[in-house]
């Protein structure tokens, strides 16, 4: 079984990517380019139409890049052993609660491990332990209908569905749209519970509040080209680049400037702002 | 994409601004010409027009070659079974099959008929919005109502469907690349194996399909929709001098195939 303590890393060179249309292509990713440690996390942010979709499953791997290419752990398409490396690489779909199939929860979530070609016990092993993680235990759940799960069940339940196969690199489009509060906040627990487990994050959203709280770094996305990348720029000009990308910047970020301390000192969460204000 | 059979091909050629009805008309009527005349001489009369109309659509060839494609399976089957089962004098003998110039002729004839049919049809369908196609045929079906047939009803199930098709590929591709995601293999194993790897693909598609339909037929009641009455349209179909000169065209064309 592979290990998950340790996450992959992922680098991209060059990658370009266009859809093909009746008259001409449409470019989606062009001359795409960063680095990603192991265990770190990342936010893909831009506007709608920016290429983030795009750019998650060139990285899976459901689409090959027409120029550049995607190295896991290093390694390259071209490499001995880059197709197990693409195994370990979960991609959680946006509103992935429609791909949902089977008859109970278990068996979806089983669907993925059974095609890595586990032994049963490992799959049923997988199984407990992700929806166990995704606050659905299996003996309340497990046997339950897929489809009479509440909205943010059927989420985290599709969530399992990618963590039963134990990726070392997680990738997540848009994983908070049209959820209430307290699920929004159920997510963001599982998804930093993972980021401390090591497992390295791609987390593509709108939400900079939530992007701020569990990525280190940032990548944002303009009609295909990368704006920026690296840490995130609490300054004027990293504001303003969220700015022509129809985002804004942190909530605490914007806090600590209005309060007249340093931005680049913003702490991450509400709960470590209050402490920073007691 | 790759387009379905003879797509509608977005355009603003002569042919693209006929209207549908004058089109269908014209289409319909070069058919059934087609198919009473059993010449070759009537048969290039048939292509040329329809060779014209291609020409003036201004549809690349490679669009039309990507739909064309995969009915050239159907005149190949049709060519083959006219040469391999026609009466006539054999020229040459296999096992039960009998290959004779009259057969061989006779399967030509209808292979060509068939590619003539296809592309005088796709003219249609490639320079003629579907949406414009359903309009017109509830047009033309208007003296059913008559009869109690529900002709503008149908016209409107069929323009949904229609509507629906490219959204429900979307969709498709979506969720075949989640299942793929974890793991779904869809190309390979025999024919029973390659459909039950599609049960994760459909069931999520019926389900999605359901809701959908379901919100649909809401939304629209909740915009006041009821069968049976009368509406009026934003866009209505309007025929015009071009139109005339097309079915002029159409019955000269037909004269001319049915007499040489």
């Amino acid at each position: 079984m592979t290990d998950t303590t340790h996450g992959m890393t992922l680098a991209c060179r060059g990658v370009s990517f266009s859809y093909e249309e009746a008259r001409a292509p449409i470019p989606a990713l062009r001359d795409v380019g960063f680095e990603l440690g192991a265990g770190r996390s990342l936010a893909l942010l831009g506007a709608s139409g920016s290429g983030k979709s795009t750019l998650l499953q060139v990285v899976k791997g459901l689409d090959a890049p027409e120029a550049g290419e995607v190295l896991l752990d290093g390694s390259g398409s071209a490499d001995a052993g880059y197709a197990e490396l693409r195994r370990q690489v979960g991609l959680v779909f946006q509103t992935p609660e429609l791909q949902l199939f089977a008859a109970s929860a278990r068996e979806d979530v089983a669907f993925g491990p059974r095609r890595l070609g586990w032994p049963e016990a490992d799959v049923s092993a997988a199984v407990d332990e992700a929806l166990e993680l995704v606050g659905l235990p299996p003996e309340q759940f497990g046997g339950r209908h897929p489809y009479a799960l509440s909205g943010g069940e059927q989420r985290r339940l599709a969530l399992a569905g990618v963590l039963a196969m134990r990726p070392r690199l997680l990738l997540l489009d848009e994983p908070f749209v049209s959820l209430d509060p307290a699920t929004r906040r159920e997510l963001s627990r599982i998804l930093s519970r993972l980021r401390a487990g090591g497992v390295t994050l791609v987390l593509a959203t709108h939400d900079v509040d939530l992007a701020w709280a569990l990525c280190d770094e940032l990548l944002v996305l303009d009609a295909g080209r990368v704006a920026a990348a690296g840490p995130w720029d609490v300054g004027e000009a990293g504001r303003e680049l969220l700015a022509a990308s129809r985002l804004r910047e942190p909530f605490l970020v914007e806090l600590w400037r209005r309060l007249g301390r340093d931005p680049a000192t913003a702490p991450r969460t509400t709960a470590a702002a209050a402490e920073a204000l007691r | 994409m790759r387009p379905a059979v003879a797509q509608y091909y977005p355009g603003d050629s002569v042919v693209h601004r006929l209207d549908a009805r004058a089109k269908f008309v014209a289409v319909s009527a070069l058919a059934i010409a087609l198919f009473l005349r059993d010449s070759f001489a009537g048969l290039a009369v048939f292509a040329a027009a329809g060779v014209v109309a291609y020409v003036l659509s201004g549809v690349p060839a490679a669009w039309f070659w990507r739909a064309f494609r995969p009915l050239l399976w159907l005149v190949g089957l049709t060519f083959l079974a006219q040469v391999l089962f026609a009466p006539g004098e054999p020229f040459f003998s296999f096992w039960i099959f009998h290959f004779s110039w009259a057969g061989l002729q006779f399967a030509a004839f209808l292979s060509l008929r068939l590619v003539v049919l296809v592309l005088i049809g796709s003219v249609l369908t490639l320079t003629t919005p579907p949406l414009a196609l359903t309009d017109g045929l509830a047009w033309l079906g208007r003296p059913l109502r008559r009869l109690r047939v529900p002709t503008d009803e149908l016209a409107l199930m069929v323009t949904i469907a229609l509507r629906f098709i490219p959204t429900l590929l979307v969709e498709l591709d979506q969720i075949m690349r989640a299942q793929r995601a974890r793991g779904a293999d869809f190309g390979s194993g025999g024919p029973i194996k390659r459909a039950r790897a599609l049960v994760p693909v459909l069931t999520p598609l019926f389900v999605l399909s359901f809701r959908r339909a379901d919100e649909l037929a809401l939304a629209m009641e909740a915009r006041c929709y009821r069968p049976g009455i009368v509406r009026t349209r934003l866009h209505p179909l309007e025929a015009g001098a071009a139109d005339a000169v097309l079915l002029i065209l159409t019955a000269a064309v037909i004269v001319a195939g049915m007499l040489v």
